[in-house]
């Protein structure tokens, strides 16, 4: 009864902080793993529903148009120019940095994988120093055949394939014959304070897993290098898509995480 | 795990093989437990999502002292967000100088300064160590219940209780960069935060033997960095026989179970994920009195536990401690 009475008197004080004002930097992480395990290149391996066992030792995507909106539901996006990003767990570039964010609440993120066909259509001098960045980071066929959204590699055994054997998953949008462009949409379960004085991390797990054991199922016992594929790469950009989930949001300075 | 389980075999069988004295007719004025009925630290290992603690014993009698008392807690927590995150040691290390003073007929005041010094080893064997003043608490407690100062031999069971506020001063540091890197947000010197405490002791003795409860709640506020750890609950009962050696000696085996819940950790007002938690431990001590002076030695090991979901295991926590009654 004592304890209930000491419980019970115990105040909450939950002043949110009130006024954002200004604008700030918004960092997301993404923190590659596989089927909850930290994604380690070619250290570790992993064993698929289709009892292919992986070792991976690439993985790079395109991340691009972000967009974040707030608890009103208005949308803030990032200037188009400036949305383009390689993330690439071998060079260790892991975060994009979004800055000049309003001041706000954010709810929500979206952006794409890959390039969308208005950023290609404008061409190659259309796309400023980021052609040069995907050539850098094994990110281009060619600049006919476009941008590879996914650069995926290791390799693999199965039941059939015995001897460790290469695998490469190159998925674009092959010129403007095929969009594989796709957007993803995450609810940040804390919202992300952006203020002056509040640049919020988002942290976001991404589980390359989904890219071959998704809602599709990819064998690489059947193929193991699938780059230009009608069939094929439309279904791993669809697996792709569903890879990125919402960890946890740090508020802060952007100092600590 | 092995010196605990060597701890715990001596006492048992030292509480065993003593066969115990009948109680003097004449016991020496101060003889018994001491510290015992101490709030005892809840936080003393900073603010402590997951830490802190109901390590103590309550023996019921209000004895006024003054010591020096050590305190050792190893935890373990995931260093990242993945089922094969490594796991890093933490160790945390307390030493306080405590001491319960009477303030008239009815009032006590405790009150503990306590230096921490910590160390936590990644899985790149970098070790990181913070040291320095940890969070200071007074507390005032009016005694509804107080036995009868010779009471000791009483026939009839003794009762205390005893109702308690104080407040846990932010002198340690609170730094932000150590919620970096390790899940275990509680790797600090002190919450940052001017925290409130309420607190409830109860006692009964009979002859020579005792029972406590103890229940204490911990309010905190936000420290400056906009960093609130989640409101702290804390409770325990312990039993103890004292056995009397001649009119000087007297030696106290205590045991008991105690438990710790915490409410989620909250930044800038939102919830941190993976913060909160409760665990639930068994304890196990002794103290040893000769004349005004008290030795003691005291463990708790985790019976159950679930810390920052899953993230943080604290795995044992010993303490030691001289005090002076005075």
């Amino acid at each position: 009864m004592l304890l209930v009475a000491l419980a019970a008197s115990c105040s909450s004080d939950d002043d949110a902080s009130s006024d954002l004002t200004g604008t700030g930097t918004v960092i997301i992480e993404f923190d590659n793993s596989m089927a909850g395990d930290d994604l380690l290149l070619s250290a570790s391996s992993y064993t698929n529903s289709q009892n292919e066992t992986l070792t991976v030792t690439r993985l790079n995507y395109i991340v691009s148009n972000f967009r974040l909106t707030d608890e009103d539901g208005n949308i803030f996006t990032y200037p188009k120019d400036d949305s383009y990003f390689i993330t690439s767990e071998e060079t260790g570039s892991t975060e994009v940095v979004l800055t000049d964010i309003p001041a706000g609440k954010y709810t929500s993120l979206t952006f794409g994988i890959g390039v969308d066909q208005e950023k290609y259509l404008q061409g190659a001098e259309g796309q400023g120093d980021f052609l040069s960045k995907a050539e850098e980071n094994n990110m281009m066929w060619s600049w006919q055949a476009g941008y590879k959204f996914l650069n995926f590699e290791g390799t693999f055994t199965s039941p059939t394939v015995t001897e460790a054997t290469n695998f490469q998953i190159h998925m674009g949008s092959h010129g403007s014959s095929l969009d594989n462009y796709k957007e993803t949409t995450l609810a940040l379960e804390t919202e992300a304070l952006v203020s002056d004085d509040l640049s919020p991390i988002i942290h976001l797990v991404v589980d390359a897993s989904d890219i071959l054991d998704g809602t599709n199922k990819i064998s690489l016992s059947e193929q193991a290098v699938i780059m230009v594929s009608e069939e094929k790469s439309p279904k791993i950009a669809a697996n792709v898509s569903t890879m990125f989930s919402v960890d946890h949001v740090h508020n802060g300075d952007g100092s600590a995480h | 795990m092995k010196t605990y389980t060597l701890i715990a075999f001596l006492l048992i069988t030292g509480t065993q093989s003593v066969k115990p004295n009948e109680i003097p007719t004449k016991p020496c004025p101060q003889t018994t437990s001491a510290t015992l009925m101490m709030y005892d630290d809840f936080c003393d290992t900073c603010g402590c999502s997951g830490n802190g603690g109901s390590m103590g014993f309550g023996t019921g009698l209000n004895n006024n002292f003054i010591g020096l008392r050590y305190i050792s807690q190893n935890y373990r927590s995931r260093d990242g967000i993945f089922a094969n995150s490594p796991w890093i040691d933490e160790h945390f290390n307390t030493l306080q100088l405590w001491t319960q003073i009477p303030l008239g007929e009815r009032f006590i005041v405790n009150a503990v300064l306590p230096y921490q010094f910590h160390s936590r080893e990644f899985a790149d064997n970098t070790e990181q160590n913070i040291d320095g003043m940890g969070d200071a608490t007074i507390l005032g407690f009016y005694q509804i219940l107080k036995q009868t100062p010779d009471s000791i031999i009483s026939i009839k069971p003794q009762h205390t209780l005893q109702l308690g506020g104080g407040v846990k001063i932010p002198t340690g540091k609170f730094d932000e960069a150590n919620l970096e890197g390790s899940v275990n947000p509680s790797f600090q010197l002190g919450t940052g935060s001017w925290d409130y405490l309420l607190a409830a002791n109860y006692g009964i003795t009979h002859r020579n033997w005792g029972l406590s409860v103890m229940a204490n709640y911990t309010i905190k506020s936000k420290n400056e960095k906009e960093y609130r750890f989640g409101n702290q609950f804390n409770y325990a009962l312990n039993t103890y026989k004292t056995y009397y050696f001649g009119t000087n000696f007297a030696l106290t085996p205590q045991l008991g179970v105690g438990g710790e819940y915490f409410d989620k950790n909250e930044e800038y007002g939102l919830e941190v994920a993976d913060t909160g938690g409760s665990a639930f431990f068994g304890k196990l001590g002794a103290e040893l009195n000769y004349n005004q002076y008290a030795l003691g030695v005291s463990t708790m090991l985790p019976i159950a536990q679930d810390l920052n979901n899953g993230k943080v295991e604290v795995k044992s926590r010993f303490s030691v401690y001289f005090n002076i009654n005075i």
